[in-house]
């Protein structure tokens, strides 16, 4: 697909993450398939998105719901096979939308054929693919990501009577990346999928790769290296093809991982994400404003990519104590919502259905500079369900209709891969595709709408950004701008009516014209210029200059 | 309405930003460059550590400062304007600050904080006094938190003071609201309280507000409004109390803020102080009173001398007020030299009755009345002094607690002079 | 000779009749002025009254201690007091209405004179109540501030300010009364001054130290007191 002239397509672009397994089950076994998003893309077409990332899909004991890949090379027979891949593609490049898969650089299932060998014997010609080590005493001091279950990042094989390392579950044990045969063998899997025609990647657990004694073994320059290499070879053979990072960490420490844009195209801003939400209940702009102040420059040919959830829990890593405890408070006061360092709720659920909030939430998603993420089903208000292990809460079947199985599967309710949810208010016949496209203000038909107004101008995806500070510091306001083009963003953060003054004597003359209903507002004089919001509300005005 | 006078419109409009708040930290300040900047940050500490996740702000009322007070408390706003992360702040922590009119009063600046924390709807306020250089972080909770997430209306302080300090306190006011009201308050003339958002709303629309130049003693109506209108009181330990440079060291002024407050509240309060017979002690957290045995230098001789030009060159005017016993009473003693000087405390609590009986029937200009207590009162205080000399801390509050059990046991005297018996 | 006498007295005799029955009319009509003039006088005494006691007046000249002067003198109460001044001035303007009305000649000057005196006497009477009162405030308010100040003789301050007040305000009444103006304002003038010179020599002289304290406490913060270490009283 051309990329265009003026800037990277992914500048631009709005994604859509979704499982396979958790779109549409097209044969009735319960579970999602290819076959079944292959027919749901014009579903996506209308909603206005660019692409969309795909969450693996391999061959997996599905111990850690599918990032636990027991071969890289083909389709868990749940979701179809290479052919139905090829097929999706090429349907989705006919309606002009990419698809970015996961690639899971870090770690391989337990499983895997590599893994089995090197385990195997300590002679094994593949041993060294991975970590091992006589004693769990390397490496002391590293921290464990998944604290509610693991006790160590060091696992003792009985096979081969040695402990080897995971960063991750005990049954993801980490590939070693000092033996150069294990990088070229991830850059063949790579070549693999992009021959097959995928847009990009979204690369797991990268901070992850290498270890070293004495360090964190997060983020260390070796591990940059090993990305400086993949991306040469990446623009060597595939341009336009995207590298997006996942790495949850300070906005400081994710700055390398950009290089000087030849690293990676993109990364995860999470640190913002929590803090958005946090803003939200204090009625205060502060926690987006300076994490946002604390946020270096990146490259002109990188970008953010931002988001509001994802499969994941909401993650609480980093922030403060004070921080994490009062979003605890606020958010997941029962504690079956929370799990590792985070929060296992949908976007719903957490603004309490509040279609106010969720709309301003998205608001800000769609404005504050970087590529916003869509995760599936929060653009119908899906809720989740907490009693389901793990994250399974957030990754129930995606409701197309009121009827059976809310349209997602024909087969019988009790074979379904997870329960649908059923309760009165977010159930699949409260909240499906169906009866909202009958709707003209359904949250569906909300966000189509405001997918359009934000890609009705290239401010969002690629205009700077200046704050403005006013004085009510539960609005949230900044311009951004782009050559000419000027756009005034003002969001209130407060549960009740706020006036708020602007200080837009840089703007002088100009006249606001509100994106959504393009009335006109009144000519920005020389004094302060006054707006009232009602509860979370926010404008998007273009400043004209005529 | 009176409020609106006090709030000019770039106040209002400070306010509009501010929203609605949770707690709000009254700093009444004149000049105190010098030592806000410290109070500030004790405040701000106090606050992140017991309030991380309340909605609060700092209003400073300032009456005309020459230095730059104002400058200093605005500068310590916690927001995202500074660029410099406070790790420990949650959210914005605002400060704001308003110039009254006028020269400094107590009376406006309470005033403004009132309607301020009206318009702001606090559920809990609290005033710090710039010049409590001793402030520690844990103050700002100790008031708070009563008041807060407790259902107290009004904090009053408990410091730890040197033995000498607030005899005008320890001789006169505490004695008289003990004995009126029924309540141990032992402030009641705080410099550091907090009270709540409803009782203060209830002060603000109550109170006949004058908003002259110059007026003081507003804190001990409110303490005064609130003993004497049955709301929850309670008193909290602090700590040392700063000394304070802009409280008058001229005690007729000082006599004027309280006794003058005092016997003019009598008046309306009439139904409430006959009524009251026992005598509780709000709850306390910490310790009651604490007294340092720092010695102090006192001219002795120059306030007998005082007592007993008082007593003979005041005659006249005593002999208006003062019942004729009292006053030979008065004069016997006045002729008493050195050691031999008493002033008992019998005797004491009969002068402050009979003043307060005589400012009731206006025998002459109340303020006249209230100067006229000043020499006897040197008198008392001296006593004071001879008296607690040597005394441990525990003997100090024995004596007053002494002095208070005479005004009590005085008090139908006192009912039956203000009813006209003479 | 019997008839002649005779007739002069019925003459004399017609004559005052013709006399009594040109005044007797008048005389009739002035009792009725006087009666009507008592009823009125009496009406606003009466409304005076209630007047004074709604505005509490009897508070107010309490607080400004002129019950207490009253009191001493063993007059009645100042409400009382200002209610029936006022009816026998009223009573009396209506009798010299009807004494007027008689038609007696050189009488009629003086009564208009008299009325034309009236509201100066009122004023020159509010003069010396009030200026009694504020002779008595100001003696009191400077006796005070010279005890608490520890000056030396406040009885002679106070004596002194008393005096001063009492002058100043019989010289306003008599400027009022318009009786020896000049004189009173210059004798008025020259007691005055010499009285503040005298002040000012003595206060100069004796008071060079305790003025000189007393200026340092009031502009001179940073010295601190040189006074003894009183502890705060608050």
């Amino acid at each position: 697909m051309p990329a265009r002239q003026d800037s990277p397509w992914y500048k631009s672009a709005v994604i859509y993450q979704v499982h396979v397994r958790a779109f549409y089950d097209s044969n009735g076994d319960g579970i999602g398939d290819f076959q079944g998003l292959a027919q749901k893309l014009d579903y996506l077409k209308d909603l206005g998105v660019d692409a969309i990332w795909l969450m693996p899909f391999f061959p997996s004991p599905l111990r850690d719901d599918g990032y636990d890949i027991s071969d890289y090379t083909s389709v868990h027979p749940s979701y179809g096979n290479l052919e139905d891949v090829k097929k999706f593609l090429t349907a989705a490049h006919e309606r002009q939308i990419r698809v970015i898969v996961e690639m899971v650089l870090n770690h391989t299932s337990d499983q895997h054929p590599w893994f089995q060998e090197s385990r195997s014997s300590q002679d094994n010609p593949r041993r060294d693919w991975y970590v091992w080590s006589e004693t769990d005493n390397r490496y002391k001091g590293t921290r464990i990501i998944f604290l509610d279950a693991e006790m160590s990042n060091w696992a003792w094989d009985p096979i081969s009577k040695s402990y080897y390392w995971h960063r991750f579950f005990s049954h993801q044990p980490d590939l070693n990346y000092d033996n150069p045969t294990v990088r070229e063998q991830m850059w063949n899997v790579m070549r693999f999928w992009l021959d097959l025609g995928v847009d990009g990647f979204r690369l797991d657990a990268v901070p992850y790769l290498v270890e070293r004694e004495g360090t964190s073994c997060e983020n260390l320059p070796e591990t940059h290296d090993i990305i400086k290499d993949l991306r040469k070879k990446l623009d060597r053979d595939y341009p336009g093809r995207l590298l997006l990072a996942e790495a949850n960490q300070w906005p400081a420490d994710l700055r390398p991982y950009f290089g000087d844009g030849d690293e990676f195209h993109m990364a995860f801003h999470f640190p913002l994400m929590p803090r958005m939400f946090m803003a939200l209940k204090l009625e205060d702009r502060k926690p987006i404003t300076e994490i946002l102040q604390q946020t270096p420059e990146i490259p002109a040919s990188c970008q953010w990519a931002l988001f509001l959830r994802n499969h994941d829990e909401l993650t609480l890593e980093m922030v403060t104590d004070i921080e994490r405890d009062y979003m605890y408070d606020s958010y997941a006061l029962d504690k079956a919502m929370r799990i590792n360092l985070g929060i296992r709720r949908r976007l719903a659920p957490l603004l309490d259905n509040d279609r106010r909030r969720i709309e301003l939430m998205n608001g800000m998603l769609m404005s504050l500079p970087g590529t916003p993420i869509i995760y599936y089903g929060d653009e119908i208000g899906m809720g989740d369900n907490v009693k389901l292990g793990d994250r399974n809460g957030v990754r129930t079947p995606m409701q197309w209709s009121g009827g059976w199985n809310g349209g997602f599967s024909a087969a019988d309710p009790e074979s379904l891969y997870v329960p649908l949810l059923l309760n009165p208010v977010y159930g699949f016949q409260a909240v499906n595709v169906l009866s909202q496209k009958r709707s003209e203000h359904s949250l569906l038909s909300w966000m189509q709408r405001i997918i359009q107004v934000r890609r009705s101008t290239p401010v969002f995806g690629t205009g700077s950004i200046d704050f403005l500070y006013p004085a009510n510091y539960r609005v949230l306001a900044y311009v951004r701008e782009l050559r000419n083009e000027t756009i005034l963003v003002v969001n209130n953060l407060s549960s009740s009516a706020q006036a708020v003054e602007l200080d837009l004597s840089k703007y002088k003359g100009r006249i606001p014209i509100e994106m959504f209903g393009k009335n006109l507002f009144p000519r920005i004089g020389s004094s302060p210029y006054l707006l009232t919001l009602g509860p979370y509300q926010f404008f998007w005005f273009r400043l004209r200059r005529i | 309405m009176a409020e609106e006078s006090v709030l000019n419109d770039d106040f209002i409009r400070q306010l509009m930003n501010v929203g609605e708040v949770d707690l709000l930290v009254g700093l009444p300040t004149h000049n105190n460059a010098e030592t806000v900047g410290r109070v500030i940050q004790a405040i701000q500490a106090g606050i992140l550590k017991c309030f991380p996740r309340e909605r609060t702000a700092i209003l400073n009322v300032d009456g005309g400062s020459k230095d730059e007070t104002p400058d200093v408390v605005m500068a310590a706003s916690i927001n995202d304007l500074r660029r410099t992360h406070n790790a420990y702040a949650l959210r914005t922590l605002p400060s704001i600050s308003t110039r009254y009119a006028g020269s400094p009063s107590s009376e406006t600046s309470l005033h403004t904080l009132l309607a301020a924390s009206d318009l702001l709807r606090a559920k809990a306020c609290v005033v710090i006094s710039p010049e409590s250089i001793n402030i520690e972080p844990e103050w700002v909770g100790s008031l708070l938190l009563p008041v807060y997430r407790g259902n107290v209306d009004f904090v009053a302080p408990v410091y730890r003071r040197t033995r000498f300090e607030g005899m005008l306190v320890s001789n006169v006011v505490y004695p008289m609201i003990r004995a009126l009201y029924g309540q141990k308050i032992r402030e009641p003339y705080p410099a550091d309280f907090g009270f709540s958002g409803r009782f203060g709303n209830e002060f603000l629309a109550q109170h006949s507000w004058h908003n002259e130049s110059g007026q003081f003693g507003t804190e001990l109506e409110m303490v005064l409004s609130a003993v004497g209108g049955n709301r929850r009181i309670g008193q909290t330990f602090l700590g040392l109390k700063s000394r304070s440079e802009q409280h008058p060291a001229d005690l007729v002024a000082a006599m004027r803020q309280t006794v003058g407050v005092l016997l003019a509240s009598m008046e309306v309060k009439f139904p409430d102080w006959t009524a009251t017979h026992d005598v509780t002690a709000p709850p306390t957290n910490g310790p009651e009173y604490e007294v340092t045995l720092e010695p102090v230098r006192v001219n002795k001789k120059r306030l007998k001398q005082m007592f007993a030009a008082g007593v003979s060159e005041l005659a006249p005017v005593l002999q208006s007020i003062l019942t004729p016993p009292t006053l030979k009473s008065l004069k016997q003693i006045a002729d008493l030299d050195g050691e031999a000087f008493r002033y008992p405390a019998e005797l004491w609590a009969k002068t402050v009755y009979e003043f307060a009986a005589s400012h009731h029937k206006s025998v002459m200009s109340r303020d006249h009345i209230v100067q006229a207590l000043v020499p006897l009162y040197r008198g008392r205080a001296l006593t004071f002094l001879v008296e607690n000399r040597t005394a441990s801390a525990e003997q100090v509050e024995a004596n007053v607690e002494a002095l208070c059990h005479e005004f009590e046991r005085l008090k139908p005297y006192l009912v039956e002079l203000w009813n006209g018996g003479k | 000779m019997r008839e002649m006498i005779m007739a002069e007295l019925s003459q004399a005799m017609q004559d005052m009749a013709r006399s009594g029955a040109h005044l007797l009319p008048r005389l009739i009509v002035m009792l009725i002025i006087v009666f009507i003039g008592w009823v009125v006088a009496y009406v606003v005494k009466w409304i005076l009254r209630s007047i004074l006691v709604l505005v509490k007046f009897d508070k107010v000249s309490e607080n400004a201690g002129a019950s207490q002067l009253l009191n001493q003198a063993a007059l009645p109460t100042p409400t009382e007091l200002v209610s029936r001044f006022v009816f026998w001035v009223a009573w009396l303007g209506f009798i010299l209405l009807g004494v007027n009305f008689l038609g007696i000649g050189g009488l009629q000057q003086h009564i208009s004179k008299f009325f034309l005196f009236l509201p100066r006497l009122f004023v020159a009477l509010f003069i010396v109540f009030f200026g009694l009162l504020l002779a008595s405030f100001l003696s009191r308010a400077a006796l005070l501030a010279a005890v608490n100040k520890n000056l030396g003789s406040p009885r002679l301050l106070s004596m002194a300010i008393r005096i001063i007040t009492i002058i100043f305000v019989f010289s306003m009444v008599f400027e009022e009364l318009g009786l020896a103006q000049e004189t009173m304002l210059v004798a008025f003038g020259i007691a005055f001054g010499a009285a503040m010179l005298g002040f000012a020599i003595a206060f100069g002289l004796g008071g060079r130290d305790m003025a000189r304290r007393f200026l340092e406490k009031r502009f001179g913060h940073e010295k601190g007191s040189e006074k003894e270490e009183e502890p705060s009283p608050l």
